[in-house]
């Protein structure tokens, strides 16, 4: 798996950071399985290797940032990012950046240490931090600034509409990053973004987009057929703006009901929400 | 048998005598007013609002629609009237308290944004309803119930020179000019030329009248008149100060 | 119908602020004055977006003193006019709100309450319902609805105007920084298609005819020489206050009947207390819920046969005792007991309020 660069944008409220966190979590599990594999190859690789009395070098996990030695492997630590131990943390090398420089301490900022439990680095003001910036605190942390010069996964949890597309501007190695995909979070159930022609206004209002992911939900009154009908409007106006619908987001219950493709053929990423737990 | 006087068509005559003081300038800025608004034949889509101070005596004054507002937001309340009703004529009158003083906010920002409306001020050089306390305009050496020993540009600061700052926030659109009740037919034709910049949609008018107050001066009339016509140009230089290009043509009135 | 900005009825998924947005434009709203303050920008963010399509205009002014003075001016020149503020915001309100209130204008006022006093927090309280309710200069001659879910926001919002323009006092909608935020889904509809007439708007000033000639002059002041003018004033505002007030006081409750603890909460915290009241309940404990939704009037009798009834009064709110305070003056004389459950600028969890509730029952 190549590295990854995702910025979603969108409407405000149109769910971006429910994706972007989702996204973030994604990635984390699949680099940990990918390391775990790793992992487990060297570990039948060492006893391969010790059978015939040899010895395992570092140098041979390649990818693997460990600096333990080989001998203390044991996969149960692998899964454990939080090991208090450093030598058997894994970073999962995703780094998920809260770009809402209008409300930057209403989005993120109660969930940071949960998702960092599960082993991302989240770029986003801490409450501690908040102390004296005032009013909605309009400021962009420094660290988001150079996200795209980190190395591994990184995702972009762009806040606020038009206005935050832009914040894109700011990033340092924007626009020449070759792996950055920027997608707009479409919610079809949100008066603006309510029909073909909307959607097709909004997205060519917000600047650049390289994808559409179909987000259509009603709260907790969501069920499949809000989903569906919302991939029918996304993907016809992808259509238009000759652009792909990278996935069709849905709370898990309701992407177990819609499988692993939506009516549109769309992949269906399952949803966890975390967002409730933010203030809004 | 009693001769009424001549006055102007949209005066409300029911209400005269005016409430003012006697020699306030009040009086004749609104004949100013009146007539400017009869020769542009305004009366039925003027509004008029006055402020508080002694400007409020005039809610009554006209035979044209008007609205009392609050000390200072008299700016605002005939901001928000044209905005909502374009085809009216809205007039915002207040003292030199209302409108450098604590609506001075309403005044940049009405001028800065061009307003179409045109605000009418009254300058006499303190606060004439509350009993005459030092104002923005107060001269240095003045004294006012706030300055019993004169007013000590030191301590108080300068006179607020209102036209000169609109002038300079303002952009080619706007007509800003100081009369005063001294020249009444110049003032009518700068208060002409005021409400035709809005009739012609074109930007945000300014008048400051520099006017009398005899009562709280404690002057009388010969002392009231050299003030007006002598002490207070020598800082309230009279005239046009913005004019813009299709108000030059008509001409009419002079500077100076 | 169709030239209206919602052409049919339909579930929508929006914040607070937007739903404001979308009911000031369903009610007819034809201009807002604005200007911004936290956590109520997203209601000029979406009125900008919305307004030009629609016809409708906005004016950024230089403050809250002009946002409501133009308000009234608008008003005056007989538009259905409107404006949205905060905190601070709602302190430089309350002088324009006193014109209205003296000079019967027809104003609509939405509130997002957010911490204090002085600047606080951003975020949320119930911190303005004195201020809302009472505040100015004068007797408190003005209407306040405190609704609690994105469907009330969009209804108030457009009976505000409604009850704006037919009992001419100004109106607040009185939310707070959750609801301006909070996502969930709602109706939202042409006010007409529901049956729901908007009551016409009505020109003080500019109307057809020459002054003097054609028609009196509309000559408005609220200046009076005398203590005796304004007392005749101020006794005619009063008669008319009271008269309507009845027909406009609104409220929800259940199971007060039998109750020997009531919750008494409003906006979004009546929310938590229907959740912990509904438990209560089903677990057969004789506890009541009594949500005004108007805080000014308040459903006086209401409130009253509820407070001879019942025991006791557990008053939630996210403020240091403001609803209570209007509780106790409207019950005043009746033997209930006050159970405060005050958390200032905080959210009230039903959990908390439950908790509360079940150690007072008896």
């Amino acid at each position: 798996m190549s590295r990854i660069v995702e910025a979603y944008i969108g409407e405000y409220a149109s769910g971006k950071s429910e994706c972007a966190i989702n996204r973030a979590l994604e990635l984390a599990r699949l680099r940990r399985e990918e390391v775990l594999s790793r992992v487990r190859k060297a570990l039948e690789y060492r006893q391969a290797l010790e059978v015939r009395g040899g010895k395992l070098e570092v140098g041979n996990l390649e990818g693997i940032r460990l600096a333990n030695s080989p001998r203390r492997f044991h996969t149960s630590n692998l899964l454990s990012p939080t090991s208090k131990n450093r030598r058997f943390r894994v970073a999962s090398g995703v780094t998920l950046v809260d770009l809402d420089v209008v409300e930057p301490f209403w989005t993120l900022r109660p969930l940071k240490k949960e998702i960092e439990a599960k082993g991302i680095t989240v770029i986003a003001w801490d409450r501690e931090d908040a102390e004296g910036l005032g009013e909605a605190g309009t400021v962009l942390k420094p660290a988001a600034r150079w996200a795209l010069a980190r190395q591994g996964d990184v995702i972009l949890d762009v806040g606020y509409g038009v206005g935050g597309a832009r914040v894109l501007e700011i990033i340092e190695g924007y626009p020449e990053n070759a792996d950055l995909r920027v997608f707009a979070v479409i919610n079809a159930s949100r008066p603006m973004t309510a029909t073909v022609q909307d959607i097709v206004d909004h997205v060519h209002n917000l600047g650049r987009v390289d994808g559409l992911v179909n987000n259509t939900h009603l709260g907790e009154e969501t069920d499949s057929t809000v989903v569906q009908e919302g991939a029918k409007l996304v993907t016809a106006a992808a259509r238009v703006l000759n652009i792909p619908v990278v996935a069709t987001a849905a709370v898990d219950r309701v992407a177990a009901l819609i499988g692993p493709r939506d009516c549109e053929g769309n992949p269906v990423r399952p949803l966890r929400r975390f967002m409730p737990r933010g203030f809004w | 048998m009693q001769v009424s006087p001549a006055m102007p068509k949209s005066w409300r005559r029911d209400t005269k005598p005016h409430k003012f003081c006697p020699g306030c300038g009040h009086g004749l800025a609104l004949k100013a007013l009146g007539e400017a608004i009869d020769e542009l034949g305004i009366q039925d889509k003027a509004v008029f609002g006055c402020d508080i101070g002694c400007s409020l005596l005039a809610w009554d004054f006209f035979n044209v629609d008007t609205v009392q507002t609050h000390h200072g937001r008299t700016i605002p309340v005939m901001t928000g009237m044209k905005r909502a009703r374009t085809e009216l004529v809205c007039i915002a009158y207040m003292g030199d308290g209302g409108g450098y003083a604590i609506g001075s906010q309403h005044m940049v920002n009405a001028a800065a944004r061009n307003e179409k409306i045109t605000a009418i001020l009254i300058n006499n050089t303190q606060y004439g309803m509350t009993g005459g306390q030092m104002a923005p305009t107060t001269m240095p050496g003045q004294k006012t119930e706030t300055t019993p020993y004169g007013r000590d540009p030191e301590v108080a600061g300068y006179p607020t020179k209102g036209p000169e700052m609109v002038a300079a926030i303002t952009d080619e659109r706007a007509y800003v000019a100081r009369g005063t009740i001294a020249r009444p037919r110049q003032l009518k034709e700068f208060m002409k030329k005021a409400l035709q910049n809005q009739l012609d949609g074109r930007g945000f008018s300014f008048i400051e009248v520099v006017s009398a107050c005899p009562t709280n001066w404690r002057t009388n009339a010969k002392e009231t008149w050299y003030w007006v016509e002598k002490t207070l140009p020598t800082y309230f230089p009279v005239g046009e100060l913005k004019v813009p290009e299709a108000l030059r043509a008509g001409g009419g009135a002079k500077n100076g | 119908m169709g030239e209206g900005p919602i052409t049919e009825e339909k579930r929508m998924f929006m914040t607070g602020n937007e739903t404001v947005a979308w009911a000031a434009l369903a009610a007819g709203a034809e201009i807002m004055y604005g200007y911004p303050i936290t956590p109520q920008n997203e209601i000029m963010h979406y009125w900008t977006r919305l307004a030009p399509k629609h016809g409708r205009l906005f004016l950024q002014t230089e403050d809250e003193l002009s946002a409501g003075f133009t308000t009234v001016g608008g008003v005056l020149g007989g538009r259905r006019a409107f404006t949205a503020t905060a905190g601070p915001g709602n302190v430089l309100m309350q002088e324009p709100v006193s014109m209205a209130e003296m000079m019967r204008l027809p104003i609509v006022i939405v509130v997002m309450q957010r911490g204090g006093p002085s600047t606080a927090t951003v975020i949320y309280s119930q911190q303005e319902v004195t201020l809302t309710t009472l505040g100015g200069n004068g007797e408190g001659f003005r209407i306040v609805y405190s609704p609690s879910t994105n469907q009330e926001l969009f209804d108030y919002t457009i009976k505000a105007f409604n009850t704006a323009w037919r009992y001419r006092f100004p109106t607040f909608v009185l939310a707070d920084g959750y609801q301006a935020k909070l996502r969930e889904p709602l109706t939202i509809y042409d006010p007409a298609a529901r049956g729901i007439k908007m009551v016409p708007t009505e020109a003080y000033t500019g109307r057809p005819g020459t002054p003097g000639i054609d028609r009196p002059p509309g000559q408005y002041r609220n200046t009076y020489n005398t203590e005796e003018e304004l007392y005749e004033v101020i006794l005619g505002l009063a008669a008319e206050y009271e008269k309507m007030a009845a027909e406009v006081a609104e409220y929800q409750s259940f199971g007060t009947e039998d109750a020997t603890v009531v919750v008494v909460a409003h906006g979004v915290v009546a929310r938590a207390a229907k959740d912990a009241v509904e438990k209560l309940r089903k677990e057969g404990l004789k506890v009541g819920y009594f949500r005004p939704v108007t805080l000014r009037p308040l459903p006086l009798a209401e409130l009253r046969a509820v407070a001879g009834s019942a025991q006791k009064l557990l008053i939630a709110e996210s403020a240091y005792g403001q609803l209570a305070r209007l509780v106790k003056e409207a019950i005043y004389g009746t033997k209930t007991e006050i159970v405060p459950l005050y958390k200032p600028g905080l959210g009230v969890t039903s959990e908390e309020i439950y908790a509360r509730a079940r150690e007072i029952v008896a």
